[in-house]
């Protein structure tokens, strides 16, 4: 279970305070349940993943973790100038499996299919590449909620069925929290919904109904 | 779920793999070049002593001298540089929540002050084969020394990294204010020789008294000004507190991608 208690966000940048993104939201996100988040661009989505993932955090409020939750796979998480599997061998080790590497490194390697290129530097990697890499390295671990931001969504079509399947397997064990524009990737992974509008969340127990709501306030 | 006190290890340990593998393999021979630095900057300035007949300095070998003060020297000046650059060069490692911008920059520092101490002993060792003397004679007071002038360079870098964080062009500055760091501490040129009325001034900078109680470690009898080890420790308690008040403080801020 998730606990996100009254979250406020706003960025202060070099330009001064900016304006609240997110402005008081209170969630409870059971453990076993898949939750797709939908709102428009600059809603706050990707601001309340990282919040939720403790990757950020709030200005005011406060986020209670109560299980094993991922760190938010987005385009952050892997250092450009290290190739992939040293990105990927200083996960494992933070992650306190320095004991099991080649193991894990070989999973890794395997999922994310990128031959040659895993020993390439992530900054010439596509975006497309770097979504494997992310979704395989999180794979690699046992979280009960996993929180993906775009990632499952950047890959072919043919990685996304592979990812997809790898997940459900995982269905009875864990969840995930994501963010995804198209509304198919969307409903292959997640139950439930949450619509984020002016800073604010509402909880949809059924994703349809999240992303009717969200496209009736677009009209 | 493991201790706290465990993660944070496992991270530093982690984040330590991934820097120094950088720092001594990032690119062709990247080791070679963090040692070349030095001895380059110790013959060149030895060469110029030599060419003016001086063979010493305060009563020790100027050879001695050199190496001690220009050793010393960038063992502060490495690991303020690169402390300075730690936040931006492992940003993306923000998004693991157990990676924090204090971790880093602490164990940036420590890469240095590991990689300081293989390049004393090299260039101590191969002092030593040259037939100069170089056992310290006061081991305790000339570690203190090289440990604090460490500590000093760490504050200094927690500083300057948020105020670049903040002010992205204040890089700029705090690179160029090593140079003149460099020309009035007393690393090419001995501060007696400054006239006497000026001194008092040159004794503000705590690298002097860093550098100066490393050389007395090393020769008891050395003549030098009246340097103190608790004066450099002040500057290192005031240096380091402020950093790690502008790391917790502002640790919001460091993070955001």
């Amino acid at each position: 279970m998730i606990v996100v208690e009254d979250v406020h966000k706003r960025y202060t940048t070099r330009h001064g305070v900016g304006d609240w993104v997110l402005r008081g939201i209170n969630l409870i996100i059971p453990t076993g349940r898949s939750v797709g988040l939908v709102g428009s661009n600059g809603a706050g989505k990707s601001t309340l993943l990282r919040i939720i993932g403790g990757a950020d955090y709030p200005t005011r409020g406060r986020v209670e973790r109560c299980c094993r939750v991922s760190w938010p796979m987005a385009n952050g998480g892997l250092e450009g100038t290290l190739t992939g599997r040293q990105n990927a061998k200083f996960v494992c080790r933070i992650h306190g499996f320095q004991n099991e590497l080649p193991e894990r490194i070989a999973r890794i390697e395997a999922f994310a299919e990128l031959g040659a290129a895993f020993d390439k530097p992530v900054q010439t990697y596509s975006s497309g590449m770097r979504s494997r890499l992310q979704f395989a390295l999180s794979l690699a671990f046992d979280f009960d909620v996993y929180i993906s931001d775009e990632v499952t969504a950047a890959g072919d079509a043919a990685f996304r069925k592979k990812a997809e399947l790898a997940f459900k397997n995982l269905a009875n064990t864990a969840s995930i929290i994501m963010v995804a524009h198209s509304d198919s990737t969307l409903k292959a992974f997640c139950e439930s919904g949450i619509l984020l509008r002016n800073g604010k969340a509402t909880w949809y127990d059924k994703l349809d109904d999240a992303l009717v709501a969200y496209k009736e306030g677009l009209q | 779920m493991n201790s706290p006190f465990i993660n944070t290890l496992t991270v530093w340990q982690a984040l330590f793999l991934r820097e120094a593998l950088d720092r001594f393999f990032g690119s062709r021979a990247a080791w070679g070049w963090l040692l070349a630095e030095p001895s380059m900057h110790i013959g060149f300035i030895g060469g110029i002593w030599g060419a003016m007949r001086r063979n010493s300095m305060g009563g020790i070998n100027v050879s001695m001298w050199i190496i001690l003060g220009m050793l010393s020297f960038f063992l502060f000046r490495r690991t303020a540089v690169q402390t300075l650059h730690a936040l931006d060069c492992n940003r993306a490692f923000f998004a693991f929540r157990q990676v924090r911008p204090f971790d880093v920059a602490l164990v940036r520092g420590g890469v240095e002050a590991f990689s300081m101490f293989f390049i004393f002993l090299f260039i101590l060792g191969a002092a030593a084969m040259l037939g100069l003397d170089v056992l310290p004679e006061d081991l305790l007071t000339a570690l203190l020394a090289l440990v604090g002038l460490w500590l000093f360079g760490l504050g200094y870098g927690l500083i300057t990294s948020v105020g670049m964080r903040l002010v992205p062009d204040s890089g700029h500055i705090f690179q160029i204010l090593m140079l003149p760091l460099y020309l009035i501490s007393g690393v090419i040129m001995p501060l007696t020789m400054v006239p006497a009325a000026y001194r008092g001034w040159l004794l503000w900078n705590p690298l002097v008294h860093g550098l100066e109680l490393v050389r007395l470690g090393f020769f008891r009898n050395y003549h030098t000004l009246d340097v103190s080890m608790a004066y450099l420790y002040a500057w290192v308690l005031g240096s380091l507190f402020l950093g790690m008040a502008l790391y917790r403080g502002l640790e919001t801020r460091l993070v955001t991608q």
